[in-house]
């Protein structure tokens, strides 16, 4: 990658080694997933770890950033997919595609620096957010929802769950009746609806999260919460966050929530 | 097998400021990391979770030593890893910045005191870590494993988040 990053030096002298020194899970390489690997890769991150069961299909293609007609039409893995694109923009980056799911893979998982949750579902979140706790792993979740009104919404969010600070229940993220009611939420639109330039927007929030947990560019406190309007088009500090009075989180503070808690 | 250490930057800090402060007569002070592993693809995680400040009178003066604990201290630390099930880290602070290193004599006396720890959790790693002003540095022994692993990576874990790892360490 020499030469191909001399303008984002001001990330700093080392930001090269520190960010390809750095391994990236990203768990979900749909909509948004497929965003955040290609932006790492134009950041010179150097080490990816994919991991979706999914593979490409036509309704895939209204968003996911490296899929082709072709790739519907075999219905090439969305891990594969991503990898491809990796490739195709730092040829030596480091990339393990799993073809699966991450709750088969946690010692993978474990392995990461930083983790992106592009995944849906509330209770999905949680439990992915319970492995990256248990490893100190800071957590980046993503995601986008269309609700009916006027006569469509869209909104999302990115999310940091950052070991020692408040966890994705403290925040607001989920609460615990949303696991119960989510699959009623879905579907307004017509299946799950995503779209392009959403996912792109909460993507790129996404990796400057990363960046600004890596190499700062400033001394801004890295937000949190952030959320997304998309009829405004707008992304900001949610309220559901800012107006929470959050003491220290009761939801990992044991023994229990470090490590492997199977390990005898 | 490779092992990477994790903590959290408020962790790291308290323990700094811990062991930093001036003892009544030990040149430095030491304390006690409580840890908990996993297993990853390539080898071992040990994250800390708390730390045991070893009270002021629990040193022993000592001519020869800089810093010598009563037993005392090892029975709280022993205590601690039969009671919540944690890995024991021995922590102490070379005052200088960069890379820091065991001493001889450090090395000495882990290998005789940190195998004790697997007498209330044999099935747990142990070890013991050296931090220096700006760095870290420690030896893991793995059950199973005869000889003390070296991290090879070691993270805080705050904002930023600063790792340290050799050159052919890879996570995958």
């Amino acid at each position: 990658m020499e030469g191909v990053l001399a303008r984002q030096s001001f990330l700093g002298e080392n930001s090269p080694e520190i960010l390809g020194g750095t391994a990236a899970l990203i768990a979900g390489l749909g909509g948004g997933g497929s965003h955040v690997a290609q932006q790492l890769a134009h950041l010179g991150l150097g080490n990816f770890i994919f991991i979706d069961p999914d593979k490409i299909e036509f309704p895939n293609l209204n968003r996911t950033v490296g899929a082709t007609y072709e790739d519907a039409l075999v219905g090439t893995p969305k891990v594969e997919v991503a990898a491809r694109l990796v490739r195709s923009i730092n040829p030596s980056a480091r990339i393990k595609a799993i073809v699966g799911t991450w709750q088969e893979n946690i010692r993978t998982v474990r392995g990461a620096d930083v983790v992106f949750g592009c995944i849906e579902g509330f209770a999905a979140k949680v439990e992915l957010e319970r492995v990256c706790r248990a490893a100190l792993t800071p957590l980046i979740d993503i995601g986008m929802d269309v609700h009916r009104a006027r006569p469509y919404s869209i909104s999302g969010q990115v999310v940091l769950s950052m070991p020692g600070c408040p966890c994705f229940i403290c925040m607001g993220h989920v609460r615990e009746t949303d696991c119960a009611i989510e699959e009623q939420r879905y579907g307004h639109a017509g299946g799950t609806p995503q779209v392009v330039w959403s996912n792109g927007a909460l993507a790129s929030t996404a990796v400057g999260v990363m960046v600004q947990l890596l190499t700062p560019w400033s001394d801004v406190t890295v937000a949190s919460f952030l959320g997304y309007d998309g009829d405004l088009s707008t992304i900001s500090p949610d309220s559901r966050y800012v107006n929470r009075r959050i003491g220290e989180c009761p939801h990992f503070n044991s023994t229990s929530a470090y490590g492997d808690p199977f390990f005898a | 097998m490779r092992i990477h250490f994790k903590i959290q930057r408020a962790l790291y800090d308290a323990i700094h400021a811990d062991l930093r402060r001036r003892h009544e007569f030990a040149e430095e002070r030491l304390g006690f990391l409580l840890c908990r592993p996993a297993l990853t693809e390539t080898g071992g995680l040990i994250v800390a979770y708390k730390f045991l400040s070893t009270p002021d009178d629990m040193y022993v003066p000592d001519g020869k030593f800089g810093c010598v604990f009563n037993s005392e201290a090892m029975r709280r630390a022993m205590q601690a890893a039969l009671s919540l099930n944690v890995s024991i880290f021995h922590v102490h602070v070379h005052e200088h910045v960069g890379e820091p290193w065991f001493s001889r004599t450090d090395l000495k006396e882990s290998a005789e005191f940190v195998p004790n720890f697997w007498n209330v959790r044999p099935a747990l790693p142990h070890g013991t870590l050296v931090f220096s002003l700006n760095r870290m540095a420690g030896l893991c022994w793995w059950p199973g494993h005869d000889h003390p692993q070296r991290f090879q990576k070691l993270s805080i874990i705050g904002s930023p988040i600063q790792i340290t790892q050799e050159a052919t360490w890879k996570a995958f």
